[in-house]
């Protein structure tokens, strides 16, 4: 159960309603759009943030379903479990990222990202010279940054998803169901 | 000149600015939009805040404020209150009138001469037809408060609210408002909207954002597209007509409406006269 009441296309506020116009946008937006200023910039900053960019969206899924799953958050991975196999990770893949089996990501340059990945979501302080030396190796400074920023927004959105408690969708459910993966 | 300025000047955009003072109320009518009544949530405005809007709209190019609840006069100093928001725009404020004796009535007299107007609610020249709707004793308390309030100067509007229908009552009524000493020209009608109360009663007609007229109302909530926008259905706020949460600077909530309003098609607003 939301903490908050997540408006539908009945109750969404008028600049909110074109996200509704290809049906249920999800919790996400039925949350953020109770705050409509906050939605008009959010979701448009979202989207280039997780959405496609100049970083391969394998990549990306990778980044996001890990974060999530450091930081425990159930509706962020459930959601971007699916994305990622939509992505063309294998479930063995996906299950490797969700801390639920043994890691099977043999790519140095996967792995190197995984550390980025972990330094940043779990430290306090610099990343440390060797997990960034390794990430060097295969992503140029502004795919760094990219990168990081990117764990950052998963972070924060990991934090509102978990703390509002907002439902994984029937749609998502049955999807992992079919994967073995809930 | 601001944008919102030149959008009033042009008739793209109302001039008024409505403020909810609050939500709760002494009557419980069978139509209200907010579901007002005694107990409910008071959602309030500050006098000091209405004031702050006020002051912002007459910056930004508005030109007239609307003050509505709940019954406002429920808030201390009402009176005063609006005498001092008619020195910013000019300002009508919307009451059931069933409060004006003794000290509120005495208060009332610091309106004589300013640029304010009471709305009073009378829907029906029968006595039972409106107390039916409004509660007992509503028509009896209203017609005396009329006089009283003209009588002291004060400028007195009626409004209306009604399903359509008995046009025998309404000429009646508008004899009635006429001995109260209010021209045709300040009385108001309206239908009833299906929202609030209304929807739960089963009355009214059904309105949306292209049914009403585009005037930024601001509540403790946020900021909605028309008063009849920021209602209340089964104890929750309405969000279908909310523009933004934000209401300070009044300009986020107001080029937000104006950019909704500029996006419409032309001739898409359709003619309840509902205002």
């Amino acid at each position: 159960m939301s903490r908050v009441q997540l408006l539908d296309a009945t109750t969404a506020p008028l600049t909110a309603r074109r996200y509704y116009q290809n049906g249920d946008p999800g919790p996400l937006v039925g949350a953020l759009a109770t705050v409509p200023e906050l939605l008009e910039v959010s979701m448009p900053f979202l989207a280039a943030v997780l959405g496609p960019s100049a970083l391969d969206a394998r990549t990306k899924e990778i980044v996001i379903v890990r974060t999530s799953a450091l930081l425990r958050c159930g509706y962020c991975v459930d959601t971007h479990s699916v994305v990622a196999l939509d992505t063309g990770l294998t479930i063995g893949e996906v299950h490797a990222l969700r801390g639920e089996g043994a890691a099977v990501l043999a790519d140095q340059r996967e792995n190197a990202l995984l550390g980025w990945v972990d330094a940043v979501s779990g430290g306090r302080g610099p990343v440390g010279d060797e997990v960034a030396r390794r990430l060097g190796r295969y992503f140029a400074e502004h795919e760094t940054v990219e990168l990081t920023l990117l764990v950052g927004v998963t972070m924060m959105l990991n934090r509102f998803c978990t703390a509002l408690d907002l439902p994984t969708s029937p749609e998502v459910v049955r999807r992992l169901a079919a994967a073995g993966l809930r | 000149m601001t944008a919102i300025a030149g959008a009033v000047a042009d008739g793209v955009l109302p001039g008024r600015v409505w403020l909810y003072s609050n939500y709760h109320c002494n009557l419980v009518c069978t139509y209200c939009l907010t579901e007002s009544g005694p107990k409910v949530d008071r959602r309030e405005l500050s006098a000091d805040r209405m004031l702050e809007v006020a002051q912002q709209a007459a910056e930004l190019g508005f030109t007239a404020l609307g003050v509505t609840g709940g019954e406002p006069f429920l808030q201390p100093d009402m009176a005063e209150t609006l005498a001092r928001l008619g020195a910013i725009l000019p300002t009508v404020g919307l009451t059931n009138g069933t409060l004006f004796t003794g000290r509120r009535l005495a208060a009332a007299e610091v309106l004589a001469g300013s640029d304010v107007a009471l709305q009073i609610s009378l829907d029906s020249a029968d006595p039972d037809v409106n107390d039916e709707a409004r509660g007992p004793d509503n028509f009896a308390r209203v017609v005396a408060a009329i006089p009283a309030l003209v009588e002291r100067g004060v400028t007195v509007r009626i409004a209306t609210t009604r399903e359509l229908g008995d046009e025998a009552d309404m000429s009646r009524l508008c004899e009635l408002h006429r001995g109260l000493g209010v021209p045709d020209s300040d009385h108001v009608m309206r239908p009833v909207i299906s929202r609030g109360r209304a929807v739960t009663t089963g009355m009214g007609v059904a309105a949306g954002m292209n049914d009403l007229p585009a005037e930024l109302t601001i509540t403790a909530d946020g900021a909605f597209w028309s008063p009849f926008g920021a209602t209340v259905h089964g104890g929750r706020l309405d969000t279908d007509l909310l523009l933004t949460r934000t209401t300070d600077p009044l300009r986020v909530p107001a080029l937000t409406l104006l950019g909704l309003v500029e996006g419409r098609p032309a001739g898409a607003d359709s003619t309840l006269n509902i205002r």
